[in-house]
């Protein structure tokens, strides 16, 4: 029986959950960590962790990092990986060993770097993403790269179906990882090119708000699905009031340069269309307002709609 | 000169397959006109250690520095090695049995599959089955051959058919275990039942001749998959019955220049062509284009990736071309039967069959949740 690498894996919750299962079932995991994990999480981590004779901490805040190097140094694993976990781990965190802290980023590094990259290469039509592989430093998302390991969006691809994807990827990333440290003599690295790097902040109103007037049907359906589920749907504005677009489609009909945001139809499938200023409409299947999430057809059934704008 | 690197395996059943893979790829690249490629190999035992593979595919990158590396392994060794490939920057051409179907079917721009397509096969020999009319077929593997997902391909081929498995049996892998009594009771009260055999190697002979002992009045209708039709194993396995068919990757038999010209210069290298050589000396074709890409698109792998998904070529087993969402080889497969030449089993090749590539994407879409393989090595290495 070979001598597994003993891994410790710092996590942020369930989108961990199907590698931490991963390298739990192939005996690489020694030790979890979550931070700012919820109650309900935390405690079933713990009471698992618990039963698999695996080291458990839990981190809930920042001031509570402080524990992490005399945890580490206790548990004594051979390498530390980090699954979207919420801190930066300090530096005297990361003088535990170099070259033992690896992170797996859930987008392609250095052109997405930053907290929510699933947004982001939804919100930019890329066609592919990517899980990445480097090794930590004390900035967010800086070390050297280990690998890329590509992800397929498909077509329609929400920031949920994305998430779930990439959390089932990750699973596999993080075991072949584990593989590589078992095997490898040497693990191949090289710097992040800084020309190629663009650190993403969290999404603010700004990024997830429609702007009818400059934004293409295409855009407009992008940031629809970047924004589904975790922030409701895209922001918009309708008489006044503050909506969400939580699900739309292409509705493959020009509207004779209407006003971008206007309501041209409510089409035979119940879809509410909408003018958008590349003269193509998109299809509004569901969305919320104050009243809350309802169909389009709820929503057009209240007054009559077609003409109004949302802006 | 240009220097790959090949991962090469052992096998007890067919003690020359590394030889085999090494001369077919050799001599496919002279046929190319390609002669200044320097072969570099790297034993991998039966593709089983992991430690053993990772080391050699290492060895080879970063040691060697080839430019690409060959390997005839399956799907869960080329996603041990998948991160060594992406973070070298290097393309790996998996020589794949086609026996076992992968948990997800990846595309990664660094890993590109040359398939004999077993489990594709297994899934149009059920079919065949169930077009000759047959609703009731018993499952018939080994240990060894039963362990990989070509089972899974043939018994939910054969259900989507409208058929179903009254009967699953998987024998024993050393010579005394193998027997197929356990058939003898169920194909008493089914003779109208077809035998959806998986077998491959020493295997078919042992079964062919476990037919023959115990069923040689019944005329069974035996379906075997392209391993199953292996001719250099067929030459010395009796011929167990008139009504064996199924589905071949490759035979001698298929008339094309390409495979003229490859049985004639594998059988001026005193060798016996087989499917091992063959699927070498095919790749030998990728090969010269994926160099000729490396250098074009310097070394940009995700355009290489692309550039090579619209390549296709002709060989012995006919157009062979990319199914881009995969990154495996699609290629020609053939209806065939059995007949007997002195005593012995010979094929007869039948028709092409249609819609590889319709069928091939239905065999991608199934789900495999709650299917798994616990086979790590290359198939038909033990």
């Amino acid at each position: 029986m070979e001598n597994k690498k003993k891994i410790v894996l710092l996590c942020g919750g369930k989108f961990a959950f199907k590698a931490l299962q991963l390298l739990a079932y192939e005996k690489f995991l020694f030790g979890v960590a979550i931070g700012k994990g919820t109650e309900i999480i935390t405690d079933a981590l713990e009471r698992e962790c618990e039963e698999n004779k695996i080291a458990f901490k839990s981190f809930p805040n920042k001031n509570s990092i402080s524990e992490m190097k005399t945890w580490i140094n206790n548990v004594q694993p051979d390498y530390i990986f980090s699954i979207s976990f919420p801190f930066l781990i300090p530096e005297e965190v990361l003088l535990f060993g170099k070259d033992k802290f690896i992170n797996f980023h859930p987008g392609p590094l250095p052109k997405y770097r930053g907290v929510m990259p699933i947004f982001e290469v939804l919100k930019n039509q890329e066609s592919e993403t990517a899980i990445c592989v480097h090794f930590m430093n004390a900035n967010f998302d800086e070390g050297n790269i280990i690998f890329n390991d590509p992800v397929l969006i498909e077509k329609g691809d929400t920031y949920g179906k994305l998430t779930i994807k990439l959390s089932n990827r990750m699973a596999q990333v993080a075991l072949n990882m584990a593989n590589m440290l078992q095997f490898a003599s040497k693990i191949p690295n090289f710097p992040q090119d800084e020309n190629e790097a663009y650190y993403y902040e969290k999404p603010q109103f700004s990024d997830t708000y429609i702007n009818w007037k400059r934004m293409d049907s295409e855009e407009i359906l992008s940031l629809i699905n970047a924004c589904n589920p975790w922030n409701n749907g895209a922001d918009t504005t309708f008489m006044g009031e503050q909506a969400k677009i939580i699900s739309a489609k292409h509705f493959n009909k020009p509207h004779n340069n209407s006003y971008p945001g206007t309501i041209i139809e409510i089409t035979e499938e119940n879809t509410i269309t909408v003018a958008c200023s590349d003269n193509k409409q998109i299809a509004i299947e569901i969305l919320s307002t104050d009243e809350g999430i309802m169909t389009a057809k709820q929503f057009s059934s209240k007054i009559n709609i077609i003409g109004s704008t949302f802006n | 000169m240009q220097k790959i690197g090949v991962l090469l395996p052992r096998s007890t059943y067919y003690e020359t397959i590394s030889f085999d893979i090494f001369e077919g790829l050799k001599l496919g690249l002279e046929a190319t006109g390609e002669k200044d490629i320097k072969i570099v190999t790297e034993n991998i035992g039966f593709g089983a250690d992991k430690q053993q593979c990772y080391r050699s595919a290492e060895k080879l990158l970063l040691e060697e520095n080839v430019s690409l590396v060959l390997a005839f392994i399956g799907h869960r060794t080329a996603e041990l090695l998948r991160p060594l490939f992406l973070a070298a920057n290097k393309i790996l051409i998996v020589l794949d049995a086609g026996a076992n179907l992968p948990n997800e079917w990846p595309t990664c721009p660094n890993i590109f599959y040359h398939s004999l397509h077993n489990c594709l096969g297994a899934w149009l020999t059920a079919q065949k089955a169930s077009n000759d009319g047959y609703k009731k077929g018993a499952m018939v593997t080994g240990y060894y051959d039963g362990g990989y997902l070509h089972t899974y391909s043939i018994s939910k081929s054969f259900e989507d058919a409208g058929g179903t498995i009254f009967f699953n049996h998987a024998t024993g892998y050393k010579e005394n275990d193998f027997t197929m009594e356990p058939l003898q009771n169920y194909i008493n009260e089914n003779s109208d039942s077809a035998f959806l055999s998986l077998f491959s190697g020493d295997f078919v002979q042992w079964y062919f001749k476990e037919l023959k002992n115990r069923f040689s009045n019944q005329n069974l209708s035996i379906y075997l998959t392209p391993f199953g039709f292996e001719e250099t194993m067929l030459e010395n396995a009796v011929f167990p019955s008139n009504l064996v068919s199924g589905i071949v990757s490759w035979s001698k038999k298929i008339e094309n220049k390409e495979n003229k010209l490859f049985i004639e210069t594998i059988e001026s290298s005193s060798r016996k062509p087989n499917l091992f050589s063959l699927i070498s000396w095919e790749a030998a074709s990728i090969i010269v284009k994926v160099l000729e890409l490396l250098i074009e698109q310097k070394n940009n792998i995700p355009k290489i990736a692309s550039e090579l998904q619209k390549f296709e070529f002709n060989g012995p087993r006919g157009k062979i071309y990319f199914d881009a969402k995969t990154n495996t080889t699609i290629s020609d497969l053939y209806e065939a039967r059995l007949i007997e030449n002195n005593g012995v089993s010979e094929i007869e090749l039948g028709k092409k069959v249609n819609n590889i590539k319709e069928e091939f994407d239905k065999l991608c879409m199934l789900s495999s949740d709650n299917v798994t393989s616990a086979w790590y090595n290359s198939y038909t290495c033990i």
